[in-house]
């Protein structure tokens, strides 16, 4: 009843014609941002905090949540048409996204994007306003050992993201862990694989490494094969562009999955997009009938990270105001946003703004709308991108990949790590090993290296920390059944043959 | 005292646009450069600082903040370093400005390498634990790390922050020892002792605030010479019976090497009369830092001591020092 009145009293917030304004200024911000790579939501709330301090501070924050969450939506455009990723959110995406694209189902991997954002988005925004509180109360029973396991059952991944080869995947995975290694160790200050570089003191973009392996070495293989590359099909008519029946079909538990991951990832502080994306993909694939696809193009294995990303941004949201604890750069910028305004987040903000809370939730709902009605007639426009020459298309690919690039830190040596990025993955392309699980173990590396450091010092160096505490115990398990998985599919096929035989 | 600053301050106004006419006076967009990305404690602080000049006009010009991430601060304070001679470029360090070179080979500019303007702020910091904790203040907590040595937890941020020289500081006053675990973010790091992970951290004093208020938190002591004006029942650590030297965390600025001398007096006296106005005063108060002015050469002093005593403070904790 209490949520029913709050809700109720945020709609006639959200409603009034200015917030309703500012609520479609941000979402239209945040979808032109999400497209750009490189450019973030926290570069551009920071940009515009200047702006919004004459503004009334209920139209502001509904803005800048607008730019947030609005920025998950476009994210997924760059690497489903270009195999750039506009953010380490949609990296996941670039899987199964890019390979539709090549088979001309660009269209429905865009629309399928925006629909399962706008379902998760909206899922999101649901528990944000009805389980925020046991929801953060969960989030502070976690601490670096469940991290430890979080990111473990993340890592067990890389067997379902592996080609034909495990050895070769493993391979992968531990040059991106290394990759994460690089930079100053939190823990004692030292250096480590910086050779004398000032630039690496604070590690390797993630970001830089994803554009350059996907991208990059994309366009760099496709240039050598030159004279086979020919026109991208783009099918005609909005019909053949937008998903069908039985691709919203397929995405059925995509919805759901990307759904709840995205927002429990999200509520921890710890926790983040990229690993919600990851692990939601992950699943996906894990409880598909048709897992060997998976890599080819299949629209779930979009939906499920495309929904997970944006459900986090309801789940992020959680600590940010029941407990002013901010989880990622952008509701940091968020938090201080709010106190420049002169609030002060924290386990009280709520109960005594509640016309802000409720404000900003009811405005979520109507953003998301607004975002769903705002992407999908884009769809068409961006399919049409593919239609361009090869001559045309591989510049303007690797134009958008150093630009975003370039505006994430402003600095040449990322240029020059995105080329050796570039390098790297056109030699993984030619031996033939996989990408996907280097971006993993960089993803994961650094945040799991910290949880287990974390841990042992929690424990005076006992492992026994890491299954003493059930739901780390539990997420272990799991990623030791995700790990026997192929081995299942081996006993699987052996078994076959023995029935066959007989 | 403070009568004869604000004087000082009335005439340093009065005098401005006369010094205005003879010495330097920038003629374009000025660049505020910081080493946090956007949203980071540099970066908010910076755009504060250009929200108040264009309210207060304070410039003939636009401050535009320019965000230098990378390398723990080795990057901008190098971008700084390149700008040699450079007239309209600003750079706004903190702390970590001055110890990253201390630990990393790499960072190679160092503060002395770049021109002093003016330091700005101190920020003091509280010892806080959980609500629910057994310890009701600090010399209890002392008390429980001296029984069970390596037992109790602190959550802080990497081995060379404040936290940690905090906690150097009063493990070597009182023989005792606990455990330090190094979080990334802040919210990490109140996370861990929220859920009762930790037993103790070092926390700023606006962000400990609302906890307190809740009920979630409860503070044992303050890292500040003075009882801070929201913390008036809370002892400061020398009150308390640590006398450790209070480690300040600073904020202030400086300018790429070789500028004109005429240059550095017009900025150093630009951010005196930046810190005398009713918005700075304001935005200090809401955040509880402390008002540390200082013009350059003070500042220039400051830093040689400063990095003298932590240089000490690091190889007492067992941190490799290159510098």
């Amino acid at each position: 009843m209490e949520i029913l009145a709050g809700l109720f009293h945020g709609f006639a917030v959200a409603l009034e014609p200015a917030n309703l304004f500012w609520c479609f200024v941000g979402v239209l911000l945040g979808t032109v941002v999400g497209i750009l790579p490189g450019l973030g939501p926290p570069a551009t709330i920071a940009m515009l905090l200047p702006l919004t301090f004459n503004m009334n501070p209920a139209g502001a924050i509904i803005m800048l949540a607008g730019i947030y969450y609005g920025a998950k939506y476009g994210g997924s455009t760059t690497s489903i048409l270009m195999n750039v990723p506009g953010e380490s959110a949609s990296v996941v995406t670039c899987l199964d996204g890019y390979q539709m694209a090549k088979k001309g189902r660009a269209g429905p991997a865009l629309g399928i994007a925006a629909i399962a954002s706008f379902v998760a988005g909206t899922v999101g925004v649901l528990g944000l306003m009805l389980v925020a509180p046991p929801i953060a109360k969960f989030a502070l029973s976690f601490s670096s050992p469940e991290y430890f396991a979080l990111m473990s059952l993340g890592l067990a991944l890389v067997v379902l993201l592996a080609g034909r080869s495990i050895v070769k995947a493993l391979l992968a995975a531990l040059v991106g862990l290394w990759i994460a290694s690089v930079g100053t160790d939190l823990f004692s200050s030292t250096s480590r694989f910086t050779f004398g570089q000032m630039e690496l003191l604070s590690g390797i973009d993630f970001v830089v490494v994803a554009i350059g392996v996907f991208a990059l070495a994309e366009v760099m293989v496709n240039m050598e094969a030159r004279e086979e590359t020919q026109l991208l099909p783009v099918p005609k008519g909005l019909k053949n562009l937008l998903p069908t029946m039985q691709d919203l079909k397929d995405c059925r538990f995509a919805f759901l999955n990307g759904s709840v991951i995205g927002f429990l990832v999200g509520a921890l502080p710890g926790g983040g997009s990229t690993i919600a994306s990851f692990l939601s993909y992950g699943l996906e694939k894990a409880v598909s009938p048709r897992r060997e696809q998976f890599g080819t193009g299949v629209i779930e294995g979009v939906a499920a990270p495309e929904g997970a990303n944006n459900s986090e941004t309801g789940g992020a949201l959680v600590p940010l105001l029941t407990l002013g604890i901010p989880g990622s750069g952008t509701t940091a910028i968020l938090l201080a946003a709010l106190v420049l305004w002169g609030f002060k987040p924290g386990p009280l903000f709520i109960p005594e703004h509640p016309a802000l809370f409720w404000g900003l939730v009811a405005s979520m709902y109507i953003g998301n709308v607004m975002l769903l009605i705002l992407n999908l007639p884009l769809v068409p426009l961006f399919a049409q991108v593919l239609r361009m020459p090869v001559y045309v298309l591989y510049p303007l690919i690797l134009g958008v990949s150093m630009v975003g690039v370039y505006s994430v830190s402003g600095s040449l040596f990322d240029l020059l790590l995105l080329l050796v990025f570039g390098l790297l993955g056109y030699l993984m392309r030619k031996l033939d090993y996989p990408s996907a699980p280097l971006i993993l173990g960089l993803a994961l590396g650094a945040g799991m290296e910290r949880a287990l450091r974390q841990s042992l010092m929690m424990s005076e160096g006992k492992l026994s920390i890491l299954v003493a505490r059930p739901i780390s115990a539990v997420m272990l398990s799991f990623a030791v059944l995700v790990l026997l998985i192929p081995m299942f599919g081996k006993l699987n096929a052996w078994r076959l043959r023995a029935l066959e035989q007989d | 005292m403070k009568s004869a600053s604000s004087l000082i301050a009335l005439v340093a106004l009065l005098c401005a646009p006369l010094s205005f006419a003879q010495g330097f006076k920038p003629t374009r967009t000025v660049d505020l450069v910081v080493h946090t990305g956007p949203g980071g404690g540099s970066d908010v602080l910076a755009r504060a600082i250009a929200i108040m000049v264009e309210k207060e006009k304070l410039l003939p010009v636009r401050l535009q903040v320019i965000n230098k991430p990378g390398g723990n601060g080795a990057v901008a304070a190098a971008h700084l370093a390149e700008k040699r001679g450079d007239q309209n470029t600003l750079g706004l360090f903190t702390g970590v400005w001055l110890q990253t070179p201390l630990v990393s080979a790499e960072a190679k500019v160092t503060l002395r390498d770049l021109t002093p303007i003016a330091r700005l702020v101190l920020e003091p910091a509280v010892i806080a634990v959980k609500a629910d904790s057994p310890y009701k203040t600090l010399a209890e907590f002392i008390g429980a790390a001296r029984k069970n040595p390596g037992q109790l937890k602190q959550s802080g941020g990497s081995n060379t922050s404040r936290d940690n020289v905090v906690r150097q500081l009063l493990q070597k006053s009182t023989g005792t020892r606990w455990a330090f675990i190094s979080f990334p973010g802040g919210g990490e790091r109140i996370a861990a002792l929220l859920g009762g992970h930790v037993d103790i951290m070092v926390i700023e004093p606006e962000e400990a605030g609302e906890h307190i208020r809740a009920g979630n938190m409860r503070v044992l002591a303050q890292v500040s010479e003075r009882r801070l004006a929201k913390f008036p029942e809370i002892p400061t650590l020398k009150e308390a019976g640590f006398d450790v030297p209070v480690v300040p965390q600073v904020r202030g600025v400086v300018a790429p090497p070789g500028i004109p001398k005429e240059n550095v007096e017009f900025w150093q006296d630009f951010f005196r009369r930046l810190t005398r106005t009713q918005s700075w005063r304001k935005y200090i108060e809401d955040n509880q830092f402390e008002d540390g002015y200082q013009n350059a050469a003070d500042l220039a002093k400051f830093y040689e001591e400063f990095t003298d005593r932590m240089r000490e403070i690091l190889k007492d904790a067992g941190v490799k020092t290159v510098r």
